[in-house]
């Protein structure tokens, strides 16, 4: 069973026949995290730009990566935005790590992440026009020993518990 | 080994009797051969892996792309700034802690071996909290207008406190073992405490001294935990060889390997040259150490 953050990782397993059809399971957005205390007085996407701020996303390898570079892209501040990047983690709760810890200014996250870093980071919502929205995916391994228990699992987290489970987590309905 | 063999073992005949030591020396010889094997076989076949997993001209190319040659530079630049002030600060250190007896020292020494055993992501969280912006003197470093947060000094800094306790161990043990006598004689020619030490216990404990940099060099090229957490990861400033292996493993794996084969010919090199040290300073016999003098040379 694979589940990811994106649906390009799954589709492009699926294209190469290693995995069944993705479904989409959930979806979250991306948010602007800082730190509680928020050395750099960061209160909108807009001065996340400003020069000396010093921002964290994940390496552009990674779907939270992925989705914080076309976010920059959405709102026009590829370069300003990168300029300020001074540190690209392999998973998000490493943005956040570095955020709550206020080595970092600002981070990019999930929402679901910000919600889980028990108050140590604020999140602040971006516009519509950065279409900060995301998607999960879920797929079972063909290669996968116990097919039985990966299908049941992936029913499981589309169930109505399951998904009650998601929503309490901070995700939004698939 | 041969002495483990059974003698005399309580059979009739004198046919038996004459074959079974040679019988017992020959298991003895198939059991140690079958431990180092297996032994040197799980220690050697990750590397030979690591080796044989592309082809020597992908091997190559991986070490071509800029994120290694990026890695290659900062993790240069680093090592060679932190040696540096392991040297310089640690010299003195390790000569006055060798040298002098004061209450406290053994506690000193003790402490100084500390971060050896401390875990590396241990270490990276203590320079965090200790000097990161939220940490205890991240006030006052704000103050002065300094911000280490993901900079090359805080790999600088991550590299130095992780590496230079294996330079300050082995040196101050050098200069334990440097001979009182041509100390004192120094003292009757007329030399002063500064001149004792560059002109006499440097040059005498110089190949022990260099041999516990090889290591902690090595060990500063190989940092992972403490850089990660407390300097973070971005290419070209603070992505040293280590982290662009983690960095690349999911991303790259031919690529993660090729650093990685990189890391062990250095590893390798470095711990070949301090073996050599370490050998032609024990056969040397102007540093054979003062009797009752605890010494890293002892061993010999």
């Amino acid at each position: 069973m694979f589940a990811a953050a994106s649906p390009k990782q799954p589709a492009a397993l699926y294209a190469k026949g290693l995995v069944d059809k993705p479904i989409e399971f959930a979806t979250n957005t991306l948010a602007l995290i800082v730190p509680k205390r928020n050395p750099a007085h960061i209160t909108s996407v807009n001065e996340m730009t400003r020069p000396g701020v010093k921002l964290v996303i994940c390496e552009a390898t990674v779907p939270c990566g992925d989705y914080a570079r076309s976010v920059f892209k959405n709102l026009g501040i590829t370069a300003e935005a990168m300029k300020n990047v001074v540190s690209q983690t392999a998973d998000v709760t490493q943005v956040v790590a570095e955020i709550s810890t206020g080595q970092g200014d600002a981070g990019f996250v999930y929402v679901t992440d910000a919600e889980a870093a028990n108050g140590k980071v604020t999140a602040i919502t971006l516009p519509p026009e950065a279409k900060a929205g995301t998607k999960n995916t879920i797929a079972v391994v063909k290669s996968g020993k116990n097919q039985t228990a990966a299908h049941a699992f992936v029913a499981q987290v589309l169930s109505p518990q399951g998904q009650a489970t998601l929503r309490a987590a901070g995700f939004g309905p698939s | 080994m041969s002495t483990a063999a059974p003698s005399g073992a309580p059979i009739d005949g004198n046919d038996a009797r004459a074959w079974l030591p040679a019988l017992g020396r020959l298991a003895v010889a198939v059991g140690a051969t079958v431990v180092i094997v297996v032994v040197m076989a799980f220690l050697m076949l990750p590397i030979v892996a690591l080796f044989t997993y592309q082809p020597i001209h992908d091997l190559i190319d991986g070490l071509g792309a800029k994120v290694a040659t990026d890695a290659i530079i900062v993790s240069l630049k680093t090592n060679v700034i932190a040696f540096m002030l392991m040297i310089g600060f640690g010299t003195p250190f390790a000569y006055i802690l060798g040298r002098s007896r004061f209450r406290g020292r053994s506690v000193v020494i003790t402490l100084v071996e500390l971060p050896l055993v401390m875990p590396p992501a241990v270490a990276g969280l203590a320079l965090l909290v200790a000097f990161g912006r939220f940490g205890l003197l991240g006030h006052t470093f704000s103050m002065l207008g300094i911000d280490l947060a993901f900079t090359q000094a805080a790999v600088v800094i991550a590299i130095l406190y992780v590496a230079s306790p294996f330079y300050l161990r082995g040196a101050i043990a050098s200069f334990e073992a440097v001979d009182q006598t041509l100390l004192d004689v120094a003292v009757t020619l007329g030399a002063g405490p500064v001149r004792r030490m560059l002109s006499v216990a440097l040059p005498l404990a110089g190949a022990g001294l260099a041999a516990a940099a090889a290591v902690a060099f090595a060990r500063g090229i190989g940092e992972f935990g403490a850089t990660i957490l407390f300097a973070g990861s971005f290419q070209g400033s603070t992505q040293t060889l280590p982290l662009a292996v983690y960095s690349l493993f999911d991303a790259n794996l031919d690529q993660a390997i090729a650093i990685g084969v990189l890391l062990i010919i250095v590893s390798f090199a470095i711990l070949l040259t301090s073996k050599l040290l370490v050998r032609s300073w024990t056969s040397s016999t102007s540093t054979s150490p003062s009797p009752g003098e605890r010494s890293i040379s002892a061993q010999h």
